[in-house]
């Protein structure tokens, strides 16, 4: 019998592998904080212990007299950064970054602000004087509790957050089947398995190499060059591999530029990681946001109207603001629609977008409530849906340029056999647990933006594909090889992509599911312009798929390149473009404690066409245990009276382990989208998160007939609800 | 020194290189001398040098091998396994996701059973035999199990991966991967937050089932 | 981290000897006291390593088994007469941190380790365990995986521990080693309540050395079960945890063993149910009945009171599985 269960292992998808693999498996890649250069030095942030205030005073002496330590540095000695002295006005922030600059005076913004920075001859002897830094503080009253100022929340400046109306919004209220209910998640924090760190190396008095964790090596370029005037082309980043991000190092935070100045200062390279502790407060998170669904149908399931409102939090000095709202504008057929959405200022650090940004809060909240409405109508969910399926852009009236959302549905509901789901929540048990099924659907944009590519036939055959984006374990360094070896008709193995470096030709930084597009729409341009390079070399008579090698020895030619930049095409304006999730679960819930298993997971995927299979189906396997986490466990939780986070650790703040996670279908419609770019590809990474959430709730609520609208659902809720 | 020869120093080894006897007498020579004359001194402390002494004071020697290779070290107690094979002898393939114990991807093997490396001390595992992710290949022939990984796609950004091999390999050799369910159990030990969990399970069944030497 | 001194003795008159000076710490596994350092909760001078020790070994005596204080966690949970005759201490263990952390954590060092309170753990906040008179910051905080039974106004932590809850109920005996010889405690009786004194985890003298545990031999083998309420399905700590262990002759129950971990202080032995399930049928009522009496004198706070409604539960729950009722 075991002997069976051991030989039925799931058919792993087609595809090539990851061509970084045997670097990540023998331990061989380097990521940021590896780069252990000749005399360097270890630097540690010391985090403020109040919320607000200014700091009284600062004691560093018993820090500055430890063994080890070459430096300390506070408000009081920090050099002025020229870049920091040129901008006086927060909401145009010189270092590119962000308005949140360390050192230059004593207020403090939030709890974990960082007020000195030691550095020292080894990682311990800097640990341990941060320890020894003492500071009095001048305390302020502060409010670290968005839930308490969901009240004096406001419209976040710029046009793209104004209310969005369409027909009569309030006509849900006179529909004869109504739902309004308030949906509220808490703080996430990303967490990726490394630490956010870089290593700062001044090589000349004006020029300086990082290794930095960073999703834009592009973008940190500019911010570090920003913040030190310097030539953008005489600072280097290099993030060949970045161990995981899912946001958090989209921006430059103030740790890297003050690893930077620390290396400057004591004219040796300087390493900076900050503890997992520093996670929490410095790398951005998830916002909490409150959230209202107000919507209608007729007795037949039509909608009639919905209202989506949504209150995020913010930090004081700085506004964020995601795309909580936007999906209901266009996700659903109906004719009046409206969105409100604001941010409520409180004494924390500024949040950041996380893995399926506000798309991922708002579908938590729009696919909970649909759900709800499938109930209160007797109606299968997915039934609702179909009945409420946009074929045009009800938001813009546009066109899709594809969608197969339909489709989804039904891959998904054979493979998970929603027909067993029980129409009646709470009736359907399984020793003597009970079992529910719940679906959710996700949406994001697929665009494509500018990126350069170099493609170079080297002497020896192989394709040198050459391009600065960075790979943040998604897959990207297979997928262009991939998309690089279709081009130009030749194997992948002969195909060596390079990424992850400044000096590259630029690329842009890696978030939003714009890379397989954005990226991919260059390589696959710069693979077929250096292929017409080659026929018009050969001339005439020349076949399809020439010896490299000998034509460029043939013409005495090193090697031939071709450099492009290459963009979306304008056809794209007059259409609108998405990617469709489907998500399917099925979870076993105690009735006794409360405790959710999920059991099966189906997630499908209307992203067209799959360019790396393997990887793509990772992805969303990964997306989908993102989400997992998200309904079932993530919360970071701070104690308002002292404003501080009471789990800022990974024994405190739950993210899925092995034992939580089942087997998971990962499917793909897989049908090309030929206006988007011209492999017919489009993003998946964010809809592999995106509705995730409100399967698992709604999954919740068929098992239980609880439904719980604030996440994460832990067993007491459901012993509770 | 009575601590040294209280168990510290392994019975009848050999010195290591940077013996800490010599360097004193060394040391403390030279503050006999700066000693005299009160002005020096003070230049002496201002540079460090009676830190020096004491931080060679505060060193103690360390044999330990790691992938077959023995090493002779002279470190400081403090020192964790993982700082130590990450900032002193650049053996970056261990990785440091929480220093605390809570997310396995420092995972190594102690005289072949897997320990979180950031938790243990570096003088704990003096005379014992490391391995590290480094290890488990064999030159180019890769491990079994880092072959299914690549395989089954058992990762992602690769963070995680070292720990997660290298406790799939335990896992295998200690017996807990005769299902699916009892791999999961086993593995829980180390997060992988990009989710490659499915992945990694079918690669350690594969392993299982291949029958291989791990 | 401090810098400290660290040390290795080989005999057990020389760890001893060498508690008597402050600021000295045994250390065994190291999975929790280095942790500790990390975060400046405990800064010991001196770190005494006592793996020298030849106390590793789980051998038969007469009426039990005895585990030396250095056997691992995962050596005792894997070890064939604990699981034959001790499967619940075997579940306990294996409910228990990683299969890496049990491959380190000895089972000395098991009981020594400290509650897992983020009041306690993080060194900018008041707790009244770490630094005595700084208040308690968990009272009014977030207390969500706090006490319902035993706390003071003082301290409200609990103990973390798996095995101490099996161990406690499997009515263990501690044995110490001091300066004068060695000394027996009952398991149940390591551990201490918060009361006035919430930094004194135990009753363990500072210059005392776990030496062993010993387990009396049992008729509950075949009715036993540990169950853990956690928020995840593997490595965290419980919500609720129940050990329970039945004699069962002809569905009647001959006698029970009851203890609850992520309740208390200490694992929190349920005696007057244990009494209350002697000459009752082994059925669901009567195990209602029994978490019921084990409730009397729980009290919530702010972020628990949903423990009032999972212990019992869990209670009942532990109690058919190990009656063989699921």
């Amino acid at each position: 019998m075991k002997q069976q269960e051991l030989l039925n292992i799931p058919p792993f998808t087609e595809g090539i592998d990851r061509v970084d693999g045997k670097l990540k498996v023998t331990g061989a890649a380097k990521y940021a904080a590896e780069h252990n250069l000749p005399n360097m030095a270890w630097a540690v942030l010391v985090p403020s212990t109040i919320t607000k205030g200014t700091i009284k005073t600062i004691d560093t002496k018993a820090a500055e007299r430890a063994p080890g330590v070459l430096k300390v540095i506070t408000y009081q000695n920090a050099p002025k950064l020229p870049g920091y002295d040129s901008g006086k006005d927060p909401s145009k922030p010189p270092t590119g970054g962000g308005p949140l600059r360390l050192f230059i005076d004593n207020t403090v913004k939030f709890n974990g602000h960082p007020i000195a920075m030691i550095i020292a001859d080894s990682f311990e002897r800097a640990t341990y004087a941060a320890a020894q830094v003492k500071a009095t503080y001048a305390e302020e009253p502060f409010q670290t509790d968005t839930s308490k100022k969901l009240d004096q929340a406001q419209m976040p400046k710029g046009p793209r957050f104004e209310d969005y109306k369409r027909g009569n919004p309030d006509d849900w209220k006179n529909a004869p089947v109504k739902v309004e209910e308030e949906y509220i998640i808490p703080i996430n924090v990303h967490n990726p398995m490394e630490l956010s760190a870089i290593v700062a190396h001044w090589t000349a008095d004006d020029k300086v190499t990082v290794y930095d964790k960073t999703q834009g090596v592009k973008s940190t370029q500019n911010a570090i060059a920003q913040a030190f005037k310097l030539p953008p082309d005489n600072v280097q980043v290099i993030a060949k591999f970045v161990g995981g991000a899912f946001g958090n190092a989209l921006r430059t935070w103030p740790h890297e530029t003050a690893a930077v100045m620390a290396a400057q200062l004591i004219k040796r390279p300087v390493k900076l990681v900050l503890t997992r502790e520093l996670q929490f407060n410095s790398v951005g998170y998830r916002p909490y946001t409150w959230q209202k669904i107000s919507v209608g149908a007729t007795a037949d399931g039509k909608l009639t109207g919905l209202i989506h409102e949504a209150k995020g939090q913010t930090s004081t000095f700085e506004e964020f603001t995601e795309g909580t709202v936007n999906m209901s504008r266009f996700m659903y057929a109906c004719p009046s629609v409206g969105t409100i959405y604001k941010i409520a200022p409180v004494d924390v650090n500024t949040p950041t977008w996380m893995r399926g940004p506000g798309e991922a809060t708002g579908a938590f909240a729009l696919e909970s409530a649909i759900d709800e409405l499938a109930y209160k109508l007797n109606l299968d969910p997915i039934e609702l849906r179909v009945r409420n399926h946009a074929d045009t852009d009800p938001e813009t009236g546009k066109p899709f340029s594809t969608k197969y959302l339909k489709e989804a549905y039904e891959l998904g509901a054979d493979k998970i056999g929603w027909k067993n789901r029980p129409a009646k929540p709470g009736t359907l048990t399984e020793d003597g647990w009970l079992v529910g099924y719940g679906m959710g659907s996700g949406v994001f944009g697929a665009g494509r933006g500018r990126a350069t590519v170099k493609a170079t036939m080297l002497a020896d055959g192989m394709l040198l594909v050459q391009t600065a984006v960075t790979d943040i374990g998604v897959g990207t360094g297979t997928a262009m090889t991939q998309v690089a070896a279709d081009a130009f008709g030749i194997p992948s193995s002969r195909i060596k992509f390079e990424w992850g470096d400044s000096s590259l030709p630029p690329s842009p930084t890696q978030g939003g599911s714009m890379i397989t597009s954005t990226v991919g729409g260059a390589v696959h341009d710069a693979c077929t312009a250096l292929k017409e390079k080659f026929q018009q070399l050969i001339g005439n008579g020349g076949t399809d798929k020439p010896d490299y090698i000998q034509v460029l020895k043939d013409k005495g030619l090193q090697q031939l390149d071709v450099t492009i930049t290459s963009s979306g095409s304008s056809e794209m304006r007059n259409f609108s473009s998405y990617s469709y999730s489907v998500h399917f679960v099925q979870v076993k819930v105690h009735p006794k404690t409360g405790v959710i298993r999920v059991n099966k997971v189906v997630s499908v995927a209307d992203s067209g066409h799959i360019v790396s299979p393997k990887t793509a189906r990772s992805q969303v396997v990964g997306g989908a245990i993102g989400g997992i986490g998200q309904a079932l466990m993530e919360e970071g939780v701070i104690d308002h009276r002292y404003g501080r986070y009471v789990n800022a650790d990974l024994a405190g703040y739950h993210v899925p382990v092995h034992a939580d996670i089942p087997q998971i279908d990962a499917l793909f419609v897989n049908k090309p989208d030929y206006k988007v770019n011209p492999m017919g590809a489009k993003g998946m990474g964010e809809i592999a998160l995106i509705g995730m959430s409100a399967a698992v709730a709604n999954a919740v609520y068929n098992a239980t007939g609880k439904r719980i609208r604030q996440l994460p659902i832990t067993p007491d809720k459901v012993m509770m609800g | 020194m009575e601590e040294l020869n209280n168990g510290a120093l392994p019975d009848g080894q050999e010195q290591p290189a940077g013996n800490p006897r010599r360097n004193f007498l060394k040391q403390s020579t030279l503050l006999t001398a700066v000693a005299l004359t009160p002005g020096v001194a003070v230049k002496a402390a201002e540079n460090h040098v009676d830190e020096q002494v004491a931080a060679v004071f505060e060193k103690l020697p360390l044999n330990i091998e790691i992938n077959g290779t023995k090493h002779n070290l002279l470190i400081e107690p403090r020192v964790t396994l993982l700082d130590l094979l990450r900032e002193q002898l650049d053996l970056t393939g261990t990785k440091k996701g929480c220093d605390y114990g809570q997310c396995g991807a420092c995972t190594v093997h102690v005289d072949g059973h897997r320990v979180n490396s950031c938790l243990t001390l570096a003088m704990m595992v003096d005379g014992k035999k490391v391995t590290t992710i480094e290890g488990l290949a064999k030159g180019d022939e890769l491990h079994p199990m880092q072959e299914a990984f690549i395989k089954h796609d058992g990762f992602q950004c690769g963070y995680c991966t070292p720990g997660q091999i290298m406790s799939a390999v335990a896992c295998v050799r200690e017996g807990h991967a005769n299902s699916e369910m009892e791999i999961r159990e086993y593995m829980s030990g180390n997060i992988c937050r990009c989710g490659a969990y499915p992945n990694i399970v079918n690669a350690i069944l594969e392993v299982k089932a291949g029958g291989q030497q791990v | 981290m401090k810098q400290f001194q660290y040390i290795r003795p080989s005999t057990q008159q020389s760890v001893i000897a060498a508690l008597s000076q402050p600021g000295t710490k045994i250390i065994a596994g190291g999975s929790n006291l280095v942790d500790l350092m990390k975060h400046g909760v405990m800064t010991p001078d001196k770190l005494v390593d006592i793996n020298k020790l030849p106390l590793r070994t789980i051998t038969p005596i007469k009426n039990g088994l005895h585990i030396g204080a250095l056997a691992l966690n995962s050596q005792v949970a894997e070890d064939k007469q604990v699981m034959e005759k001790f499967p619940l201490l075997s579940q306990a263990l294996n409910a228990g941190a990683s299969a890496q952390l049990r491959n380190m954590a000895t089972v000395g060092g098991n009981m020594m380790q400290r509650t897992r309170c983020p009041y306690f753990y993080d060194i900018a906040l008041p707790c009244n365990k770490r630094n005595p008179g700084s208040g308690c910051g968990a009272l009014e905080g977030f207390n969500r995986m706090h006490a319902i039974f035993g706390m003071s106004d003082k301290c409200i932590a609990v103990h973390p521990s798996d095995m101490a809850v099996a161990m406690t109920a499997l009515d263990a005996t501690v044995i110490i080693a001091g300066k004068k010889g060695e000394r027996r405690l009952p398991f149940g009786e390591f551990h201490r309540l918060p009361g006035d004194t919430p930094q004194l985890d135990n009753n363990l003298a500072k210059d005392e050395l776990i030496v062993a545990v010993e387990i009396p031999t049992n008729n509950y083998a075949a009715h036993s079960y540990y169950l853990k309420v956690r928020d995840r399905a593997s490595y965290a700590f419980a919500l609720v945890s129940v050990a329970a262990a039945l004699d069962i002759d002809n569905g009647t129950i001959r006698s029970a063993r009851l203890a609850m971990g992520g309740v208390a202080h200490k694992p929190w032995r349920l005696t007057a149910a244990e009494k209350a399930l002697v000459g009752k049928p082994a059925t669901a009522a009567s195990f209602e009945q029994a978490a019921q009496l084990a409730m009397q004198g729980a009290k919530a706070f702010k972020d628990n009171a949903f423990k009032l409604k999972l212990a019992p539960a869990t209670i009942v729950e532990a109690l058919t599985h190990a009656a063989g009722l699921v």
